[in-house]
């Protein structure tokens, strides 16, 4: 079973930060410390008017590390999941 | 242990037409945008990937034509959710709604049904001035023949929202632009909650006591809940504890909570952002006051949007809005303590 | 001209049906409304529209339809109604206010509903294309052939609702029938002095449909019109417009003074009555003899009779019954 703890990004590829610097996360979908499942769609990342879902890689215990509203850029690690 | 999951109130919403369309072939969609768009205030998040073109249909901008078109196909046996994209459109398309939905069940004596669920977007606070910010509850609540149906947060949009879909009678059911998490518009905390996954209803006429409290009822619908509940925190740190009452649904209308909550608190504040006169927060007054004249320990509030086209300017419409300031401040007056 | 012996006759019998229901309520309506007329008196109290005169718009085209294909009809409805097979009992009970109506009183003569036959009508001027529009979808999306037809008059085409749900027809290629009943007057206001062209059917390729003009209020043929029309949408090939020249005897309401009229009018188009002509047809054309022609008449009469004598029997609704049927 594997266990540790995973990162949690945004993709890295996601949009060309040279053409807009920053997003955001427009919402969180489960609260911090929540289990989450793998697959699941635990956040929103906003740029600009385009929004992107992001999803768990792995099932676990979520700690969020970039709050709703926080600013993101490609590859910006927002949460950690404690897998096992 | 379960996950926990939380979603806006516009996924919400998509998710509880997906879960309906899948059960059910005869449901579908149309209106302005919910295809490819997904909704202009995503309301239709992934429906057009999942059910196609047929089912997910764009129309052009008839809204006579298409609400019209989804009464007739309501009465041929489908299942339309058909939407208005903002309510304050209502005025080019208001026969198809209130003389053609509200009144062929009548007509007919029951002999006909009328399963359509009208979805639209109401309400102001992002500056979209007079014709973009209406909330109109009571002009839809007003005139016999129609369900309606405005939920304050996430879970009550999917629950309420199914509940609409199943019934045989035309549903509006008001969405305020401003719970529904847009990226590109702000929302209050509380609007996204925790949605379970599986299929579930709320009955209409139903209100839920959102927060407990001795001194004063506040009754609030749709976006005012949450200043109500701002407003109740505010107002505990001066040692009056506020009754929080959501509504959910204004007809049917729980008057009973209501006035089962006044007879105890003896104080009632109610808030609605729907224009002041002639609307919701006289219709609950009213209530209380016709069956319980000595419930009544102070003089009954009404927070709402004055008699005026909303405002676009930010410093005129923001105070113009039922806020949480308002509302706290209707609650000191008619409690005697301010 | 393709119709059958049986479409022909089937088309007298509704035609004849009709004209006799519309004379018998020009005189059942003044029950009780004299001498003065007063509207809201009488054994039929409201408002009245009779369609004498305008038979063939309704036997042209209902013989080709179907019970599962919907029709939506304006506040003038009554010869549609009883061309689509609407029941006649429960048709004339309700116009009369009783228990035993359609709608159990409830909606009276402009507000017929019967979903056995896919029957509605409703006073809005305009608002039943954009219904037939929906009913045609539904059918379409449940893979099922059956085709809605929209009846107006010729003061709709000047509302918005009947330019969205044309082109709503047109852009989605549905199966929907528009008749235009174009008897000439949208109540004192002549089409000459309310609408941009003389004839609709112009206006039908602006919402990608063909569009044709019947002239004369001839059934013969609105009949073929109405054969290619239905079998077009029957076979998805999309909506079609038909205006149909027509005439009212009567007023647009029974009461109406009819001053915008020129004094002989009426008289000038009862000399070309459609029934007559029809009549003659079938005569000429030995297709059947006077005998069963008045065999056909006499069947329709008693039937309109039972119907007016069951409606005077049935009940008036208890007045709490207003309450019920707000909600399914």
């Amino acid at each position: 079973m594997a266990s540790g703890r995973i990162q949690v990004r945004v993709p890295k590829d996601l949009w060309d930060p040279s053409e807009t610097e920053e997003g955001v996360i427009a919402n969180w979908f489960c609260e911090d410390g929540a289990q989450v499942e793998q697959g699941a769609t635990i956040a929103e990342v906003a740029v600009e008017k385009s929004t992107y879902d992001v999803i768990a890689p792995a099932a676990g215990s979520l700690t969020i590390a970039v709050p709703q509203d926080g600013v993101v850029q490609p590859g910006t690690v927002i949460a950690y999941i404690a897998m096992g | 242990m379960p996950s926990s999951r939380k979603l806006t109130v516009s996924r919400a919403m998509s998710e509880a037409i997906a879960q309906e369309m899948r059960a059910d072939p005869q449901t579908f969609v149309m209106g302005e945008d919910v295809g490819a768009f997904e909704g202009v205030f995503d309301s239709t998040l992934g429906l057009l990937e999942e059910f196609g073109e047929e089912r997910v249909r764009d129309t052009p901008i008839s809204e006579t034509g298409f609400i019209g078109a989804g009464v007739g196909a309501a009465m041929s046996g489908m299942r339309p959710i058909v939407e208005l994209m903002f309510v304050d459109f209502i005025g080019v398309c208001m026969n198809a709604v209130y003389n053609l939905a509200a009144k062929n069940i009548y007509f007919s004596a029951g002999n006909c049904k009328v399963p359509m669920v009208l979805m639209t977007g109401t309400g102001g606070g992002y500056n979209d001035a007079a014709q973009h910010s209406q909330a109109l509850h009571a002009t839809f609540a007003h005139l016999p023949g129609l369900k309606v149906v405005a939920p304050s947060n996430a879970y009550d949009a999917k629950g309420l929202l199914t509940t609409a879909i199943r019934d045989d009678n035309p549903v509006v059911y008001m969405f305020h632009k401003g719970l529904q998490g847009l990226v590109w518009m702000a929302s209050p905390a509380g609007a996204a909650t925790e949605v379970p996954e599986e299929s579930y209803t709320i009955p209409f006429g139903e209100a839920r006591t959102v927060r407990s409290g001795r001194d004063v009822t506040i009754v609030a619908i749709s976006m005012t809940v949450h200043g109500a509940l701002a407003a109740a925190e505010e107002l505990a740190t001066e040692g009056i504890e506020a009754e929080v009452i959501d509504l959910r649904t204004l007809v049917p209308l729980d008057r009973d909570t209501v006035i089962e909550s006044v007879k105890r608190t003896g104080h009632l504040v109610v808030a609605d952002e729907d224009y002041r006169s002639y609307g919701l927060t006289s219709e609950v007054i009213t209530s209380v006051v016709e069956a319980h004249p000595d419930y009544l320990k102070g003089p009954p509030q009404r927070v709402a949007m004055p008699d005026i086209p909303v405002p676009y300017s930010r410093p005129m419409e923001d105070a113009m809005l039922p806020n949480a300031e308002r509302i706290a401040s209707a609650a000191r007056h008619t409690t005697g303590r301010g | 001209m393709s119709a059958t012996k049986d479409d022909l006759l089937w088309m007298y019998a509704a035609m004849v049906k009709a004209r006799y229901y519309e004379d018998t309520m020009a005189t059942v309506y003044m029950e009780g409304k004299k001498p003065k007329f007063d509207i809201g008196a009488g054994l039929v109290p409201g408002e009245m529209h009779l369609a004498a005169g305008q038979e063939p718009c309704a036997a042209g085209v209902c013989v080709h339809l179907r019970n599962d294909d919907t029709v939506t009809a304006p506040h003038r409805p009554h010869h549609v109604a009883i061309a689509k097979g609407v029941d006649l009992n429960r048709m004339t009970a309700e116009i009369f206010g009783r228990v035993d109506g359609l709608g159990g009183g409830r909606g009276g003569h402009m507000h017929l509903f019967d979903p056995a036959v896919n029957f509605v009508c409703s006073g809005i001027i305009a608002e039943g294309a954009p219904p037939a529009v929906g009913a045609a979808l539904g059918a379409r999306m449940n893979g099922r052939d059956a085709i809605a037809v929209s009846y107006v008059g010729e003061g709709a085409p000047n509302q918005g609702g009947f330019h969205e749900a044309l082109n709503l027809a047109g852009v989605w290629q549905l199966p929907v029938v528009f008749i235009i009943e174009d008897n000439s007057w949208g109540i004192s206001v002549p089409k000459s002095k309310s609408t941009a062209v003389a004839d609709n059917a112009i206006r039908a390729p602006g919402y990608a449909m063909p569009g044709v003009r019947i002239e004369n209020n001839d059934v013969l043929t609105l009949y073929d019109a109405a054969a290619d029309a239905v079998a077009r949408a029957r076979a998805g090939q999309g909506p079609t417009l038909i205006e149909v020249e027509t005439y009212r005897y009567y007023g647009h309401f029974q009461g109406d003074p009819e001053i915008y009229r020129p004094k002989d009018e009426v008289k000038g188009l009862k000399a070309k009555d459609p029934i007559d002509r029809l009549y003659h047809y079938l005569m000429d054309n030995q297709i059947t003899d006077s005998s069963d022609l008045e065999a056909i008449a006499q069947r329709c009469r008693e039937e309109v009779d039972a119907a007016y004598a069951f409606a005077r029997k049935s009940p008036e609704p208890a007045p709490e019954a207003a309450l019920e049927h707000v909600f399914v």
